[in-house]
């Protein structure tokens, strides 16, 4: 197990290892000077000479690199371009926003379509279940910013129950103010849960007709302790990696919700990163979004290596 | 304890039971009008080919139905039809009073729970038991059914569990209630032969101890030969005939009975001379057909007269409670389907230049893994699947490779077709070294090797025509294109007994037996000189396998082919080679001609083997040696006799310490057995207590 959990340890910073030459070579290659970015349109040719040089832009690009990754490791993130502010003072209110909101979408969602999945498996092609596959089915296939958008016509424009921008006042936590929360919780759940209820009930279905379940059904046990002890065990494994897999999408739907709903958090400041060529800024979110996205990864595996001994040292 | 109720009740009796399946292909009638009793404490076989409907009947018994079903007839349990029983009622019986033994086991057991808890959950939801009252109730079970170390099974994982172990734990879940009724469905199918006559051991053992009915379903005569008291064999979902076990094997007396009979290629005893096995041509009777009224059987019966397509035979009785349903039962004589002809034997090819030659074949897999990535402590050596294997495929020879899964057999064939790449040795293709991989030879070599696998369907690709498979192969390496192709692929499949209207088909619309015709016909356009077959007929059933052992045989005396034909059952083996290797654990140890690796002095692992193969004669009783202890790991390297840990010969420290001698047979050289024990000491030993 510990040697299952070195070596994907091992891996992954060799993933972000490269991950960060990739964002690196992709954002200094980017059109546009930074400098000139930076001075504006007016800035004369010497002005952004010097620029460049204090910068340390005229730098070969592997000690650029290097300069780089050295800080990160010793946890200075570089400031801001645009925003003229350290990166990590930048990042430490928007990452918990962020968090917030991730983790109250995925606690919702998660282990309610689980739950949803395994009764609408269990019941196929029951009315129910028909409805819910369907309402699933839009859910999945309405991008973001359409349900954020339909949620803030109906709950907010029409029934005035709820506002409609989830702006905060800077250093404010949004658990001051939960409301504002739900509606992005809403638009981020939505996809999540329509796919992890569909993938849970196909797995369902799936154990259903597998022979050990048989066995469990003409060993003469009762229906109810079949479908606990020997079908939802091994339904839910499948499931685990693919709520895994669904983070990267969460992080995805995280930034256009952001967007949609004026909420500062990390996707914003990606985003902001980007309009403003901010470089040092866009190539930190980058490479956090990469971490987040990898570490859930193992998470996953681990979990499932705890739960099906099979995996184990595979 | 209550009297049973009258004691000429049957324990379970089917009344006319039909069974039709609606599904999305069509209306499967699996099941048309069959009859069945059988009494406590007796033992039924229930043979036929798959098809026939004997599965049907067990999960009409169990009442578990997937799919859309409609069930005609009546099943009674102690004279009670199940129609009019409640609903929990007929839940009480499962599990409680008739329990099942699964085929697949593997599968029949929760991948994600302790086998221990997978027991306790029966006793304790069927019979209210406690949990410790459970758990030591489920430790004697366990000790009934002969697992080694009881208390601590159940701890364990069925992936942790040999074949052989699950599927006694999945026995012993079918004891756990004490039931009168057990369906044993194909419960050691895709075990090793070694396996499964261990199984076979358990079962008549405990028939003595349960006294339970027993329905045990098969394919395989000898073990219901082995096993039952009554036998009913089953044709397109009919019961064609239903005797007494010897009665049956003495006097079979029904054309379809004899048939299956002829063709299991371990009928004839151990030694004698190879023979042509007789088949029944055609395939089963489609079970989307419906009913006629007719003989089912008609098609392909070789003593069929007119009379027989108009009405339905009823079942004629033969005496001694032997019943047949055929109208010339009285006709029906062992050697309806013709003669087993000898076959003609080619001459000694000892002398003739070896066509392969494999020398010192190694292979591992894996590499050596490091605790820690990179450095550290080795934690995980390879596996050494093949070690140091020598041997020679002479022209037109069949050289046979038996051992039971894990012994390394496929892997040997995959490294001389190129699919492996070697860790260590030659393969010398008359004379020229071949590359490891396949990629690498000269496509004059790949041509001159071909490979039949064990899954024809894998090697077929599923969306093209049967023609693309064939012509491929001629494009390959005759470079044949246009009509000479075309006319080439037609003769070829004419060659493989099939028409060449079977060009245009795709492989899913053939059966198993066809798809390993065409897998044969692909492999002869290139025109080669060896044919690899790994385990060729093995999924095949007894009749289409017997036709395809035929045709390979036919294709080499017409094209001068060798084959290295590997199987784990010795008795298939018998039939077509000429050397046989036996491997055991990566190691051979024995190799030589077959008539004389057949014959006493064999190595002790190739006994065990012999004793396995189930004998379809009920009157032969069955030799006992067992291999049992645990298949040792293939990581470590042997200090002596790679057999020492399950060898029942074992002669002391010996054999632990000490690498085995190379040994000849002094009757027949070329015939190696690797051994400590003196081989007239061998030969002493096992004439008296096998009787070969
Ligand atoms: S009834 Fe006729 S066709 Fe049927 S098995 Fe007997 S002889 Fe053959
Ligand atoms: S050497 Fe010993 S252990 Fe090996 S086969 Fe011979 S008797 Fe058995």
């Amino acid at each position: 197990m510990t040697r299952f959990f070195v070596r994907r340890l091992i891996l992954i910073v060799l993933t972000l290892f490269v991950v960060s030459i990739a964002i690196f070579a992709v954002t200094t290659v980017l059109p546009g000077d930074v400098a000139q970015v930076i001075l504006g349109k007016g800035a004369t040719p010497q002005d952004v000479e010097t620029l460049r040089n204090e910068l340390g832009l005229n730098r070969p690009a592997y000690s650029q690199y290097m300069g780089w990754i050295g800080g990160i490791v010793q946890g200075d993130l570089g400031d801001s371009l645009y925003l003229r502010r350290p990166i990590a003072e930048l990042l430490q209110s928007r990452l918990t926003n962020s968090l917030v909101l991730a983790v109250f979408a995925f606690f919702v969602a998660i282990p309610s379509a689980v739950l949803v999945g395994i009764w609408a498996g269990t019941h196929r092609d029951s009315r129910t279940d028909r409805v819910m596959s369907t309402m699933s089915m839009v859910a999945i296939s309405l991008p973001e910013f359409v349900t954020g958008m339909l949620l803030i016509v109906i709950l907010s424009s029409t029934l005035h129950l709820l506002p409609s921008s989830s702006m905060m006042l800077p250093g404010t936590s949004p658990l001051t103010r939960p409301q504002i929360l739900i509606m992005p919780a809403l638009t981020l759940t939505g996809v999540i849960f329509g796919y992890v209820m569909r993938m849970t009930r196909a797995n369902v279905i799936e154990v259903l007709q597998c022979n050990y379940v048989r066995t469990a059904i003409l060993k003469g046990l009762p229906m109810q302790r079949v479908i606990l002890h020997h079908v939802v065990p091994n339904a839910i494994l499948p499931t685990i990696t693919i709520v895994a897999a669904s983070i990267g999408w969460l992080l995805g739907g995280l930034i256009v919700v952001e967007v949609v709903f004026a909420y500062p958090g990390l996707g914003r400041l990606l985003l902001g990163a980007v309009e403003t060529r901010d470089v040092p800024l866009l190539q930190i979110t980058t490479l956090i979004i990469a971490a987040t996205f990898t570490f859930s990864n193992l998470a996953a595996d681990l979990l499932c290596a705890v739960l099906d001994r099979r995996v184990r040292l595979s | 304890m209550k009297k049973e109720p009258h004691s000429s009740t049957p324990l379970l009796e089917l009344d006319r039971l039909a069974v039709t399946f609606y599904t999305p292909q069509g209306t499967v009638h699996a099941v048309r009008e069959t009859s069945l009793k059988i009494q406590r404490g007796e033992v039924l076989g229930l043979v036929g080919e798959s098809g026939c409907g004997k599965s049907t009947i067990a999960w009409a018994i169990m009442g578990y139905f997937q799919s859309l079903v409609r069930m005609e007839g009546t099943i009674r349990f102690k004279g009670k039809p199940f129609t009019k029983m409640l609903p929990s009622e007929l839940r009480g019986l499962r599990g409680r009073r008739i329990a099942m033994v699964y085929q697949d086991v593997v599968s029949s057991l929760n991948p994600t729970m302790r086998v221990g808890p997978q027991l306790e959950e029966v006793l304790r939801e069927n019979l209210n038991m406690g949990k410790q009252q459970a758990r030591h109730r489920v430790i004697e079970l366990f000790e009934n059914v002969n697992l080694a170390e009881p208390e601590r099974v159940g701890q364990r994982y069925p992936h942790e569990l040999s074949g052989g172990m699950q599927q006694r734990v999945v026995i012993a879940m079918a004891l756990a209630c004490d039931p009168e009724l057990l369906i044993m469905d194909e419960p050691t199918t895709g075990l090793d032969v070694t396996t499964e006559a261990t199984i076979l051991d358990l079962i008549s053992e405990l028939r003595q101890r349960v006294n339970a009915g027993i329905i045990w379903i098969s394919h395989n005569l000898g073990i219901i030969a082995r096993i039952a008291d009554r036998i009913a064999v089953m044709y397109a979902g009919q019961i064609v005939e239903q005797a007494p076990v010897k009665a049956l094997f003495r006097n079979p007396s029904h054309p379809y009975t004899v048939g299956l009979l002829n063709c299991v290629p371990g009928s004839t005893a151990i030694t004698e001379a190879r023979t042509k096995l007789a088949t029944i041509p055609g395939t089963v009777y489609d079970s989307k057909q419906p009913t006629t009224d007719t003989c089912l059987f008609e098609p392909r019966c070789s003593i069929a007269q007119d009379s027989c397509k108009s009405g339905t035979p009823q079942f004629f009785d033969a005496g001694d409670h032997h019943q047949s349903r055929c109208s010339y039962w009285s006709d029906v004589r062992p050697d309806i389907w013709g003669k087993n002809e000898p076959v003609i034997e080619a001459p000694e090819q000892t002398k003739a230049k070896p066509l392969l030659t494999v020398t010192r074949l190694r292979h591992f897999y894996g590499r050596e893994q490091h605790r820690i990535p990179f450095i550290g402590p080795v934690g995980l050596a390879p596996v050494r699947a093949v070690v140091d294997a020598n041997f020679n495929v002479g022209p037109k020879q069949t050289v046979g490779i038996v051992g039971e899964s894990g012994s390394g057999k496929s892997t040997v064939a995959r490294n001389v077709v190129g699919l492996l790449s070697r860790s260590g040795g030659d393969i010398h293709l008359q004379g020229v070294l071949l590359e490891p991989r396949v990629e690498k030879r000269s496509r004059k070599h790949r041509a001159e090797l071909g490979i039949i696998f064990q899954n024809p369907a894998a090697a077929l690709n599923p969306k093209l025509h049967v023609r693309h498979a064939i012509l491929r192969s001629l494009w390959k390496f005759p470079k044949l294109r246009g009509r000479v192709a075309r006319e080439r692929a037609a003769q070829l499949l004419e060659s493989v007994g099939m028409d060449a209207s079977y060009l245009g088909r795709l492989p899913s619309e053939l059966s198993g037996g066809q798809q390993q015709r065409i897998a044969l016909a692909a492999a002869l356009a290139g025109d080669p000189q060896l044919i690899v077959a790994d385990e060729p007929v093995s999924a095949l059933d007894v009749s289409v396998q017997a036709q395809v052992l035929n045709l390979l045989r036919e294709e080499q005396r017409n094209n001068d082919i060798s084959y290295i034909f590997i199987s784990h059952d010795l008795g298939v083996v018998r039939y077509m080679a000429d050397e046989i290797i036996v491997l055991y654990a990566g190691h051979i140890a024995e190799s030589g001609p077959a008539n004389s690796i057949l014959k006493p002095p064999s190595h002790p692992y190739t006994e065990t083997l012999l004793s396995a193969i189930p004998v379809p004669d009920p009157e032969v009783t069955p030799s006992r040696i067992r291999l049992d202890g645990p298949v040792p790991s293939l990581r470590q390297i042997f200090k002596g006799c790679f057999f020492a840990g399950r060898c029942p010969r074992k002669i002391g420290p010996v054999c632990d310490g000490v690498m085995p001698p190379t040994v000849a047979n002094p009757n027949s050289p070329s015939h190696i057995i690797y051994c400590h024990i003196p081989l007239e000491q061998l030969s002493e030993i096992q004439t008296t207590s096998t009787g070969l």
